[in-house]
């Protein structure tokens, strides 16, 4: 047995920073494992149509902005609450998380005015952004996203950009998991102290600009070898559901409630 | 500088909406004749690329860290019209799926984002470069033209968000969205851009270019030959401030102050009064007293506050019996 083998070694690395990696880890991972969350419902009772989904959210979304009427605010975060109390506990925490999130940044934010005597804008929109929030957040975690990119072709949106939306969904996932890899490497591989670590950071989206370039050309030789001619048609079936049914009346409901709640 | 909904108004949105449309339109024409589709695809990637760009952080001074937007790296990329699109859908994505950036304020947040910063950051790299042979004039032309690319689309936000009480307040004169004037949104907007995040901007975007060059320099977005004149940049520049062009429509239309209204012409002549019910209508203190709310009957708002109760307390228990699932399933696992 050789004498160094036996010596103990207490080699202690110095310290570094390296608080940007981890974020950067974070973010990406939040990234992905939120569109991987969304590829596995579509079995929680909310078989309404992606279509009428899309268009009543934006409706709401648009009654909500236009509204002089606290309390139409009121009524539609009780609806939301509502809806938001038949979805599942991890998904009620993600949707809700975003939306008080972003509530506690504008009060934050219209906080000077409040004090400036504006208390009503500060209260008015801090609910409205609330209330937006969530309902674009609900429709995004209770419906399958190629849904909803699909639905968007019933609003005149070119299939061709409906395409582009699919693919870009798609690659993100598969871009985000390539530069991930990349992180980590460097990560690991930074022992002790690495000054070079802020160069190599160019390196990973560079890399990935590259790798997306032959990912492009790759997809594009698979979908010629499919009998991709340029042209591309979202096929998208449309059938009345009696869940549909309610979700129309409760948003004929929403719409009777605005205009009366206007004329006060 | 993802814009939620509500701190703009619905017709500001409107108006935005429809200064991309040409925009847009231009693009995906250009984007056609320049870009075969067997580069379709790219579209697509590009779009995953410039959605990603953001998730990377990037360390400053005094150890917190910032991300970059890359629109201007992404411009030199795939030249300028092909980042239009690229960004926008990204946007949308953002928008429509995560819940980031509004849906109303959409049009908003492409102006800014997905066409003053790509085109104002291109047409400036590219004008630095037609006059410099160097590399160094090459990435000094990158570095001004991302940091001025932000910078411009950060005035825009500020002038966007300062013009809301200008136009959009409810009958007591109080904003009804964003509820600061131009003088506080300017240098809110603008001064964290030309310290910090234009600096973050510019080194991200050269240190990105330089790399790629060196490894792979074919890759690169080539763009017309000829020498960009230099009133591509003022146009540019222009559309830049173009949201100022706001200030001059006056009031919105059924947005009128109490004081306003008798000044409303209608056929012609002039309101001359101001009407009954607006004089003394609504009172913003009187909103919820106890459980019942205005505009609504007694019984009406005992009902809506009971149905709030009940979906908060469903809520928090789901909410609870998910935390309690997860632990039992760290302790078990």
């Amino acid at each position: 047995m050789p004498e160094w083998l036996l010596k103990d070694e207490n080699y202690i690395p110095q310290s570094d920073k390296d608080a940007f990696i981890t974020k950067s880890i974070h973010a990406l991972l939040g990234l992905l494992s939120r569109i991987r969350a969304q590829s596995v419902h579509e079995d929680d009772g909310f078989r309404t149509n992606a279509v009428l989904k899309v268009a009543f959210t934006f409706m709401l979304v648009m009654l909500v902005s236009i509204t002089k009427s606290f309390t139409f605010v009121i009524i539609i975060d009780v609806y939301l609450l509502v809806i938001l109390s038949m979805m599942k506990g991890e998904e009620i925490f993600r949707v809700l998380k975003t939306s008080l999130f972003m509530s506690a940044f504008t009060f934050v934010i219209l906080l000077p005015a409040a004090f400036l005597g504006n208390l009503f804008s500060g209260i008015m929109i801090t609910s409205k952004v609330f209330t937006t929030v969530t309902a674009v957040n609900i429709i995004s975690h209770s419906t399958r996203w190629n849904s909803i990119t699909s639905a968007l072709k019933r609003f005149f949106v070119p299939d061709i950009f409906i395409l582009v939306t699919d693919i870009t969904i798609k690659y993100i996932v598969m871009l985000g998991g390539f530069s991930l890899n990349m992180l980590y490497s460097l990560k690991l591989r930074s022992v002790g102290k690495n000054n070079k670590k802020y160069k190599s950071l160019s390196g990973i989206p560079g890399t990935m600009f590259i790798k997306s370039k032959e990912m492009a050309e790759d997809m594009y030789s698979a979908m010629e070898c499919r009998g991709f001619t340029g042209e591309y048609r979202v096929v998208n079936r449309f059938r009345f559901t009696p869940a549909d049914f309610i979700y129309i009346i409760i948003n004929i409901g929403i719409a009777v409630i605005f205009l009366y709640m206007e004329r006060v | 500088m993802h814009i939620p909904d509500n701190y703009f108004s619905p017709l500001t949105c409107a108006v935005m909406s429809a200064a991309m449309v040409p925009v847009w339109t231009i693009s995906v024409k250009k984007v056609k004749t320049e870009i075969s589709k067997a580069k379709m695809p790219l579209l697509g990637i590009g779009a995953a690329f410039s959605f990603l760009i953001m998730m990377f952080n990037v360390p400053l001074p005094g150890g917190t860290t910032g991300h970059a937007v890359g629109g201007t790296l992404l411009a030199i990329l795939l030249g300028p019209f092909s980042a239009c699109i690229s960004i926008t859908v990204a946007l949308l994505i953002q928008a429509l799926l995560f819940g980031d950036g509004g849906i109303l304020s959409f049009g908003a947040n492409c102006f800014n984002m997905a066409f003053v910063l790509p085109f104002l950051g291109y047409f400036i790299y590219k004008y630095v470069r037609d006059r410099s042979s160097s590399e160094k004039g090459e990435l000094a032309g990158i570095a001004l033209g991302s940091y001025c690319g932000i910078n411009f689309s950060a005035f825009a936000a500020a002038i966007e968000f300062g013009v809301q009480p200008l136009f959009f307040h409810n009958a007591f004169g109080q904003p009804m969205y964003s509820p600061y004037p131009l003088s506080v949104t300017v240098p809110a907007m603008v001064i964290p851009h030309l310290l910090i995040v234009g600096g973050v901007e510019a080194v991200f975007t050269v240190a990105i270019y330089s790399f790629i060059k060196k490894v792979s320099p074919g890759s690169i977005y080539e763009g017309a030959k000829h020498k960009t004149k230099a009133v591509y940049g003022l146009i540019a520049a222009l559309a830049c401030l173009s949201p100022i062009g706001l200030l001059a429509t006056g009031t919105a239309w059924g947005e009128w102050g109490i004081d306003e209204l008798k000044d409303v012409t209608a056929g012609g002549k002039a309101l001359g009064y101001v009407p009954e019910g607006m004089k003394n209508g609504f009172s913003f203190n009187a909103v919820m007293p106890d459980y019942a709310v205005k505009g609504l009957p007694d019984g009406a708002g005992y009902i809506l506050s009971a149905v709030a109760g009940a979906a908060i307390l469903l809520i928090l228990f789901k909410m609870i019996r998910s935390m309690m699932k997860n632990n039992a399933k760290n302790i078990t696992g």
